[in-house]
């Protein structure tokens, strides 16, 4: 290949992030803005939920672990006063935790059974979060939780969080860095590994591989990010209830993950772009909402069985049959 | 705690124990046969409430023939959904979950949109309470366990007695080899579907007479279900018998003692308890 | 090398394992036979740690493996094939044998999550043995298909490469050649011969009785899970007892 030829892709990713950065420039509105934010929360989640995936278990807990880390992040800023970018590491810490002590006996566990414990796990921590007034605020949640710290560089930089622009390049960056990460690790040995195990885990265990310590590994690892992003969002809303990570947020981050495409490292980026945006452009239909959510999933599990990536795969062949 | 509220307390959780085998039951049903985590299957306990309350308080049925009604007409919803919806994917765990979440979606949102978001309350089948050895049980909570606990009955007969049972036994099991033995997989899976689905909607119709009605109950019930199918066991119709008593047990007696909320964390730790000395749960299939 | 004592497993009531008592030596090929289910693949099973033993021990380099877990034992130095033809379906050939060199070298996960220099060695290590191991199998022409579309003999050798990957010390091979041709047949047993040859330990389970025969120094004959003669090939050829189980065998067959 050329050295043209090679300078392309990074040439095209380098200009899209440039992009990326710059759309605050041009598209202003709060609740624009606030969709975009709403995107990297779903890319975040959509990706690290693959991360496990890719070890071969369907983990539906990412409601949970979003609302452990919103939670964790929360109560270490305002009771403790921790710097809440401190306070976000931990939470995806508290998150990923959580997954390294109840998941050897959960990765036991096959296909939709894996799934079910998760759904459970879920539901145990919105419950916890219910209960433990003294802690949480029970029901009424957590109210009044304080901005991220404010960024200052002198001269160049002043970020305070006061407007929804400033969210938009945390969030930004954090989907930026999660992507990374995620990309490294599911490219590496590691991933290769975890590839072995979804395909054929008694041979993995066979020359060697400790198939339930990776299983827990990916989940760990996939629920730290779901953590960071819960710990994000209550710094970015300012409020945390029980129900606002329930059952809807673990289901939607399955579904664009795999309405997007699973076979693919973009699949769960594109899944997240297209279905966080097509509510939006039905808004007007408000209660219809849902009933357009659940008619384009069904088009697409129907008739896109590779998910929305292979769409310029099949529309090729379409042309070509046609020619 | 005296022991006329302890008896009320252990009354109360038969109750509930009673419900939830029933949606476990449906559940388990349809899971070993299709496959998937029928997430929607709360949504189908939630149509079998509001057929119900639409047969009583509308058209003035007799209690008893609503549910019938209900779990015919919800039954034969859900040989609909397996054929148009869940058959297609057969085998493909993943893509079947995005469908069940799509129809869960449907459902929820079209009975919010055409029936309203306020609770419901079906009238009473019986109204007034019995009264034995200081316990007291309204007649409606009554009712709830013994048709509870005679459906339950009547389907362990149907799956040990009856060729049908036996097939779907068969199909949950080893699907290929069912095949090969002859069984018609199509045509079970829409009876398993039926049967799943019938069950679920008498729950609802039960604790739609107990408690209310609303479009959401649904979510409830699926938690309850997975909590004793992955308790009592999975792929085992005795073992969500089990399960269900036990959590329904536990649902009845700590609330009074401790809260709500702790009879859900209790639960959580047997079955985690469960899960590390027995993955299969109870009574389930290695 | 490995010593079996008294290994028993019941399921149920059955026992389908009943007292084995067996030595493997350093560079011996030995074969087990016996008629179907007479408990081969559950010997190896337990061996390796896929199933625990009801009683018995199993020691290997004067350490005792038994009822450890799969992993740990294949990175002891037992490494199995499975009767069933075990791939990673998804993978080329090479892949197939890169995700099998797990075991050697070891490689750190910060090592390899952070994409550092001396992970990337080991992976163009690990790279050059994938290759030399395919050539040694006679795998390198097809080395870039999907191993799930490989006709089926091909893939039952390349299960055997997967587990040379893993460079064990024991080599537990179950059934290589079932299914394959005749031609494919004396190319898998030339391949083993060859392995042996090079200083490999293997203990081979083998239906077809000729290419047991031929392979193997020491014989050992299982009946309904019990050990019924032991000895070189002509000695079991002309054992009575092996004789009768196979010809019982095939009685209940007819």
């Amino acid at each position: 290949m050329s050295r043209r030829v090679r300078l392309i892709k990074p040439l095209s990713y380098g200009a899209l992030i440039a992009a990326l950065f710059l759309i605050p420039l041009v598209i202003k509105g709060p609740y624009t803005l606030h969709i975009l934010i709403w995107t990297g929360i779903s890319i975040i989640l959509a990706c690290s939920l693959r991360l496990i995936l890719i070890s071969g278990q369907l983990s539906l807990a990412h409601g949970g672990m979003m609302s452990l880390g919103a939670y964790t992040s929360a109560l270490l800023v305002m009771k403790l006063g921790l710097s809440s970018w401190a306070t976000l590491l931990l939470a995806g810490l508290a998150a990923a935790g959580l997954a390294l002590l109840i998941g050897f006996p959960f990765v036991k566990l096959r296909g939709i059974y894996f799934a079910m414990v998760t759904i459970f796990l879920s539901q145990m921590i919105i419950l916890t979060t219910e209960q433990w007034r003294s802690l949480t605020g029970g029901g009424v949640g957590i109210l009044n939780i304080p901005r991220p710290d404010p960024i200052v560089i002198p001269g160049l930089l002043n970020m305070d969080f006061g407007s929804k622009v400033d969210f938009y390049y945390f969030i930004l960056v954090l989907t930026l860095v999660t992507l990374l990460v995620l990309y490294a690790i599911e490219h590496s040995r590691i991933g290769l590994t975890w590839l072995s195990i979804q395909q054929a885990d008694f041979l993995a265990e066979s020359i060697g591989i400790n198939t339930a310590k990776f299983k827990v590994l990916a989940f760990a690892i996939g629920c730290f990010f779901a953590g960071v992003v819960g710990g994000f969002y209550s710094h970015y809303i300012g409020v945390v209830t029980p129900r606002s990570f329930d059952f809807p947020f673990a289901v939607y981050a399955m579904v664009y993950m795999v309405a997007g495409g699973m076979g693919r490292f973009s699949g769960p980026i594109l899944g997240a772009l297209v279905l966080t945006l097509i509510p939006e452009f039905v808004r007007g239909l408000k209660e219809f909402q849902p009933f357009v959510f659940a008619g384009v999933l069904m088009v697409i599990i129907f008739f896109l069985p590779e998910g929305l990536v292979g769409l310029p795969e099949r529309l090729r062949k379409l042309v070509k049959g046609k020619t | 705690m005296s022991t006329e509220a302890l008896a009320q307390s252990i009354l109360n959780g038969l109750v509930s124990g009673g419900t939830y085998i029933l949606v476990a039951l449906g559940l388990t049903i349809v899971l070993g046969i299709t496959r998937i985590v029928q997430l929607a299957h709360g949504e189908v306990y939630m149509l079998g409430a509001y057929a119900v309350y639409y047969l009583c308080a509308v058209a003035g049925l007799n209690f008893f023939l609503a549910l019938v009604l209900s779990a015919l007409l919800v039954g034969g919803l859900g040989i609909v959904l397996e054929r148009f919806f869940f058959r297609p994917f057969r085998g493909q765990i993943l893509r079947a979950l995005i469908i069940a979440v799509g129809l869960m979606l449907f459902l929820q949102n079209a009975v919010l949109v055409t029936a309203g978001g306020t609770p419901k309350a079906t009238p009473s089948p019986f109204p007034g309470v019995l009264n034995i050895l200081g316990v007291t049980i309204s007649w409606e909570r009554l009712l709830v366990m013994l048709v509870g606990f005679g459906l339950v009955a009547a389907v362990l007969l149907l799956i040990q007695r009856t060729k049908v049972g036996q097939a779907m036994v068969a199909i949950s099991q080893d699907r290929e080899i069912a095949a090969l033995q002859g069984i018609n997989i199509d045509r079970i899976s829409s009876i398993a579907m039926f049967l799943g689905s019938a069950l679920a909607a008498v729950a609802g119709g039960l604790v739609g007479a107990m408690f209310s009605v609303t479009p959401f109950m649904g979510g409830f019930a699926l938690v309850k279900g997975i909590a004793v199918i992955i308790l009592g066991g999975m792929g085992s119709i005795p073992g969500a018998i089990i399960g269900g008593l036990i959590i329904g047990l536990i649902d009845g007696i700590v609330p009074p003692l401790l809260t709500t909320h702790m009879a859900g964390i209790i639960s959580f730790g047997v079955i985690i308890l469960i899960l590390i000395l027995r993955p299969q749960g109870i009574l389930g299939h290695e | 090398m490995l010593e079996i004592k008294g290994l028993t497993k019941h399921f149920g009531g059955l026992a389908a394992v009943d007292g084995l008592d067996l030595s493997i030596n350093q560079g011996e090929m030995v074969g087990l036979i016996g008629p179907n289910g007479a408990g081969k693949t559950t010997v190896f099973n337990l061996i390796t740690g896929f199933l625990r033993p009801t009683k018995g021990k199993i020691m290997f380099d004067g350490k005792d493996i038994t009822g450890r877990k799969p992993h740990s034992i294949a990175g002891k130095g037992i490494v199995r094939t499975f009767q069933a033809t075990s791939l990673f379906t998804d993978f080329t050939v090479l892949q197939n044998i890169i995700a099998a060199c797990y075991l050697k070298p070891k490689v750190n996960f910060w090592e390899a999550a952070l994409h550092m220099p001396s992970s990337n060695k080991k992976e163009q290590h690990i790279l050059s043995r994938a290759l030399e191991i395919m050539q040694f199998v006679g795998l390198d022409g097809v080395k870039d298909m999907p191993a799930g579309s490989l006709p089926h003999g091909h893939q039952r050798i390349l299960g055997i490469a997967i587990a040379i990957a893993a460079e064990p010390k024991l080599l537990l091979i179950d059934e290589p050649v079932s299914g394959m041709n005749a031609e494919e047949v004396t190319e898998a047993v030339a391949l083993i011969k060859r392995m042996w040859q090079r200083g490999a330990t293997i203990l081979l389970i083998e239906h077809n009785m000729r290419a047991a025969m031929s392979l193997c120094q020491r014989i050992a004959v299982l009946n309904f899970g019990r050990k019924i003669a032991e000895g070189s090939p002509e000695e079991i050829r002309e054992n009575k007892d092996v004789i009768q189980a196979y010809l019982g065998a095939s009685e209940h067959a007819a």
